[in-house]
């Protein structure tokens, strides 16, 4: 076959795209590890890997521009390129959101708080990154689809675990005069609520990698409005 | 289906068009050819209609019932590889392949509603109207000026004696004045305005080709073929023949063989994809059949996957 170079870039592209996105989404996983478990090693540990996901990131960009410049790549190609380019944006990012949930374990001292299902809500966000990293390995436009579609899901019981942390933290306030209680609890629900709204970011940049992934595969760009 | 296919003569004929699957040539590929895929929707007027054309250079058949609409005042590529037939179809845009004696062509192309294959067509006036500029620059061996004013003189376009009668100017000055408007129109006035009567064989490749342009200026075509204008120049000499190209699209109809994909990509409105056996296969906006083509034949073609 003509361009064997060519094509051996395209396979390492998306070979290095994977293994990118296999690292991001085990970073993921220990850092939702560390808030469940209080476990400062392994939060210390996400913290720590996260120049790695950086350093990865920048060399796929490096990838994608060369690939652009030297080959011009078009039609599957270059929606492969060009969705790959995009995607590497959105692993990063759910690198630095693992790094959050980490530095939130860290802080997490004690809870006053209700208990909300951070952990649930921590598979479910994972478990989509996981799945639109497969529909771009396999080119499979339904899994693209489904993923948007529980990121609804995933958006809604977030929304609801904000509301339930809201309402305890009106609850608790009503007639507590201990001021070091406040500041305690005060602590507690921002972090809380910024717990929430990390893994939702999660679920919505894995929403993001199926959105391109589609647009590569079908040229659809339904999901990315 | 609408489709029959001949076993004898191994010849479709097609009954309708649109959204129907058509059987290419047997034993050339097992994908079907939509001929959704070449009827193009554009915004305007077709300068050119091509139906249905089928061209035969003895018992090779060249160009296999190819159908298009060229819109007007825009740049269209043809693209594809060697031997698809993409330089006999720009040739019979003009009749140029008249010339080859075992050439028939079958079907039929409109130029502004009117079938240019007709016996009693004047090939000298339509080949004056649809000009051709081909892959090596080919100038008179003349002054640069000769060059320009030799196709209006040669149909009496100048030297009539008209003009200066009834605006009491020379001749002179009004093939001047053409020569000036044709060389600034191929952007080669500032290089060439002080030496006019220089040889044309002195200037570079690039501004022969200019001048080339220029000289098929000169007689006022509206359609201009370009057989691959630029694949003998170094890239500076081809992006000014590039950006040239994009301006004579405004007041012309330009048509465009080219070798060079990304040429098509950057400077076409829409693109043809021929293939080999002489088969128009998709045909669309530039954008749309680089970044997402509907055959998979030219998918591989324009990624450099065939072979």
């Amino acid at each position: 076959m003509p361009r064997d170079r060519y094509q051996h870039s395209l396979d390492e592209l998306r070979a290095d795209v994977l293994t990118m996105g296999e690292t991001v989404a085990e970073r993921l996983d220990e850092s939702l590890e560390a808030l469940e478990r209080r476990d400062d090693a392994l939060a210390e540990a996400v913290i720590d890997g996260d120049a790695q996901v950086n350093e990865t990131y920048l060399r796929l960009e490096e990838q994608c521009v060369d690939l652009f410049a030297l080959q011009q790549p078009v039609a599957g190609d270059l929606r492969f390129v060009t969705a790959s380019f995009k995607i590497i944006t959105d692993l990063e990012r759910i690198g630095d959101l693992a790094v959050n949930l980490a530095n939130y374990a860290l802080a997490a001292r004690q809870t006053v708080t209700p208990d909300v299902e951070i952990g649930a809500l921590g598979t479910a966000a994972h478990s989509l990154v996981e799945r639109s990293l497969t529909a771009y390995e396999t080119a499979e436009a339904a899994t693209c689809r489904a993923v948007a579609a529980a990121d609804d899901e995933v958006d809604a019981r977030c929304q609801h675990a904000n509301e339930h942390v809201t309402r305890a933290l009106i609850a608790r306030t009503d007639g507590d005069d201990d001021r070091w209680g406040v500041e305690r609890l005060l602590d507690d629900v921002s972090r809380v609520l910024l717990t929430i709204r990390d893994v939702e970011r999660v679920a919505d940049h894995a929403v993001n990698i199926a959105a391109r992934t589609l647009y590569m595969i079908e040229s659809d760009p339904e999901l990315l409005y | 289906m609408s489709e029959n296919q001949n076993p004898q003569t191994n010849q479709r004929t097609v009954t309708t068009t649109a959204e129907q699957p058509r059987t290419t040539t047997a034993g050339e590929t097992d994908e079907r050819t939509h001929d959704a895929w070449t009827a193009y929707d554009f915004d305007g007027d077709a300068k050119m209609t091509v139906d249905d054309l089928d061209v035969y250079y003895g018992d090779d058949h060249a160009l296999k019932g190819v159908s298009m609409e060229i819109p007007e005042r825009s740049v269209t590529a043809l693209i594809g590889p060697s031997g698809c037939g993409k330089s006999t179809y720009l040739r019979c845009l003009n009749r140029m392949n008249d010339r080859i004696p075992s050439a028939r062509i079958d079907g039929s192309v409109r130029f502004d509603g009117q079938e240019i294959y007709q016996d009693d067509v004047n090939l000298v006036e339509l080949r004056k109207r649809v000009g051709m500029v081909f892959q090596s620059p080919n100038p008179f061996p003349k002054s640069i000026r000769e060059n320009i004013a030799y196709g209006p003189q040669k149909h009496g376009d100048l030297d009539t004696g008209l003009l200066a009668r009834l605006l009491n100017r020379s001749d002179a000055a009004e093939r001047d004045e053409l020569v000036e408007r044709c060389l600034r129109d191929a952007a080669l006035w500032d290089e060439v305005c002080d030496r006019l009567d220089d040889n044309a064989l002195g200037l570079s490749g690039g501004q022969q080709q200019r001048l080339c342009i220029a000289r098929c200026l000169s007689v006022d075509p509206e359609i201009i073929l370009m057989d691959e204008p630029a694949s003998a120049l170094d890239p500076i000499a081809t992006a000014k023949i590039e950006d040239l190209i994009a301006d004579l699209a405004e007041e012309y109809t330009v048509v465009i063989v080219t070798h060079n994909m990304q040429q098509a990509a950057r400077i076409s409105d829409q693109t043809a994809v021929f293939l080999t056996g002489g088969e128009l296969v998709e045909y669309g906006d530039t954008d749309r059949v680089f970044e997402d083509p509907h055959s998979d034949r030219v998918e591989d073609y324009i990624t450099g996957k065939f072979g």
